[in-house]
């Protein structure tokens, strides 16, 4: 009886099975502190050399040539909350994808695999661990940064948040789509390093994107993270906007709307695929 | 009979074939993976990207904040200035990963402790990989050349050739000098990641990688005349972009003269040190 009931799935054992694969990420961070100092360390030693490229240019009126592009005369808030929307996107990426990958290596993701979860979920729990403590370290990066370099923020925090929201769940299904591409190619780490990289460049995580070459602006544009972080800017530093905040907030959530359901099938096509062939246990 | 006196007896040449021996090794597995060539191919343009569109913003619409730069930085073409800054880190942070971390790799595949054992010279074990590491940065370099040439038409080979070679033949003995120094700490510590961080961090920040040093608070300009890749930086920007001559950057080239002598003893002073501990410790095959 106890048996019968271990194999009949609830939203209640699925839960918990995302709370253990959160909690077992949580321990391995704890584990390796050197590694979880250098998580908060990191992001200022990439921050500085934009302070002091910005300080170059600056003249006694501040960076006028910075402004006159963005309407943002602070130019360090503006590659701040780059910074941390960046974070976010990556802790998606790194939290499927790797994991996938690091559990290919390590042999144990054929068993994880037999588990009564929906793979999808099992995916989802491996991103949770990662985003609080990106949210912790985006807490730290910040404080940090306002003492070394100093910023401010004056405008609307709970706007900006909401507006992250349908960002980040249109990333969980791009999440899904690049987790299928690694269980195909089993290899990650190039991967996962250039297109994070490319995706949160071309977004202008750290520029604004009308600087791009005309050939090369329209990748930027076709991006819908470049919206999400055009309007957070727009929301908390009132800057000038590529499009009125309204239509990028709709631009975002239509990227919800498609990418979910799209990410989502494409795994579940792929994962189809590696049962067939049987090559989940391969690295 | 013959044959285990012929191997026990070490020579010259003995010594050489293990080197090669090690650098074929180190050659296979680069090979065995090609994804490689797309880390060769596009991270060259990529990295510096970020900063070469950060300047563009900073510049200002027509290029208005552009003199500021340049009065600072000696030039105000910033992209190449960047260029070079990024080059070299990124050589750097290449080495860090594939030199310091080729014997921690050993311990993690198991293999170190039977290697260790084998009748060689033990830096062979490193060297032999840094061979093929440095084969291949320099096609990273190469590649690096090409690209920003067809794509951007920033031409980094200008200036005196003689000079650029120079200043190459000295990096080289530096950051391999730094590669070998931080395989022997990465081998003593075993937290490896954490300690790329650190080191490439160290050098991103205080080495002027996009920047003129002098923008830097005093205290920062002192650690940064500790560092090698600063007087490279600013010796090859200058001979790249102002065509400067060898008196003109003589002062940079005798500072790298010192860290060529220097930080190749270090890794070797470092590598021993962290074998003599080894052999007394019994902690090789741990990890």
């Amino acid at each position: 009886m106890l048996n019968l009931s271990l194999a009949r799935p609830t939203w209640q054992s699925h839960l918990r099975a995302v709370l253990a694969i959160a909690r077992k990420n949580w321990l391995h961070f704890l584990r390796y502190p050197l590694n979880a100092v250098f998580q908060i360390v990191q992001p200022v030693m990439w921050l500085t050399p934009v302070y002091f490229l910005g300080r170059t240019f600056a003249t006694a009126q501040g960076n006028v040539g910075f402004a006159a592009y963005t309407g943002i005369s602070d130019y360090m808030a503006f590659i701040i909350v780059g910074s941390i929307i960046s974070s976010y996107i990556s802790a998606v990426f790194w939290g499927m994808g790797l994991a996938l990958k690091t559990e290919m290596d390590s042999g144990v993701l054929e068993s994880n695999w037999m588990t009564p979860v929906p793979r999808p979920l099992l995916l989802v729990g491996q991103t949770l661990a990662n985003l609080g403590i990106t949210t912790l370290n985006c807490v730290l990066v910040c404080v940090l940064a306002w003492l070394l370099f100093g910023f401010s923020i004056s405008g609307n925090l709970l706007a900006a948040a909401l507006t992250l929201i349908p960002m980040l769940v249109a990333l969980y299904g791009f999440g899904f789509a690049f987790a299928a591409l690694v269980l195909l190619i089993r290899e990650s780490n190039t991967l996962i390093d250039v297109s994070d990289f490319v995706i949160s460049t071309f977004s202008g995580s750290r520029f604004p994107v009308m600087v791009l070459p005309r050939f090369l602006l329209p990748i930027s544009l076709a991006i819908p993270l470049t919206y999400g972080l055009d309007a957070v800017r727009g929301l908390l530093l009132n800057g000038t906007t590529l499009l009125p905040i309204g239509t990028e907030i709709i631009i975002l959530c239509a990227f919800m709307l498609v990418m979910v359901p799209t990410g989502y099938g494409v795994f579940k096509l792929v994962e189809r695929r590696c049962r067939i062939h049987g090559t989940l246990g391969m690295h | 009979m013959l044959g285990s006196t012929t191997l026990g007896q070490r020579s010259f040449g003995s010594e050489l074939r293990a080197l090669l021996a090690m650098a074929h090794k180190e050659w296979t597995i680069f090979v065995r993976y090609p994804s490689w060539v797309i880390a060769f191919v596009i991270w060259p343009v990529l990295f510096p990207f970020g900063y070469i569109f950060t300047a563009k913003a900073l510049s200002g619409p027509g290029g208005m904040a552009a003199a500021t730069f340049g009065s600072r930085a000696g030039t105000t073409d910033y992209a190449s200035f960047i260029v070079i800054g990024t080059t070299l880190y990124m050589w750097l942070n290449i080495t860090l990963w594939d030199v310091g971390l080729q014997l921690r790799e050993e311990q993690m595949r198991g293999t170190l402790e039977s290697n260790w054992l084998c009748p060689i010279w033990r830096i062979s074990l490193m060297l032999g990989g840094s061979l093929t590491k440095l084969a291949t940065a320099l096609m990273f370099l190469a590649i690096t050349v090409v690209e920003f040439w067809l794509f951007f038409d920033i031409q980094l080979l200008r200036g005196n050739a003689a000079l650029l070679l120079l200043l190459l033949l000295l990096l080289i003995a530096s950051i391999y000098g730094i590669g070998i120094a931080f395989g022997s700490l990465v081998l003593r510590f075993k937290e490896a990641n954490a300690m790329v961080f650190l080191v490439r961090g160290i050098f991103l920040v205080f080495c002027g990688t996009t920047y003129p040093i002098e923008v830097m608070p005093h205290w920062m300009q002192q650690i940064a005349t500790l560092l090698p890749l600063t007087y490279a930086n600013r010796a090859l920007r200058m001979v790249i972009l102002s065509q400067a001559s060898f008196a003109d950057v003589w002062p940079d080239v005798r500072a790298l003269l010192i860290f060529a002598v220097m930080l190749p003893l270090l890794g070797y002073v470092a590598f021993r040190i962290v074998e003599q501990r080894a052999r007394r410790t019994g902690t090789l095959g741990q990890y």
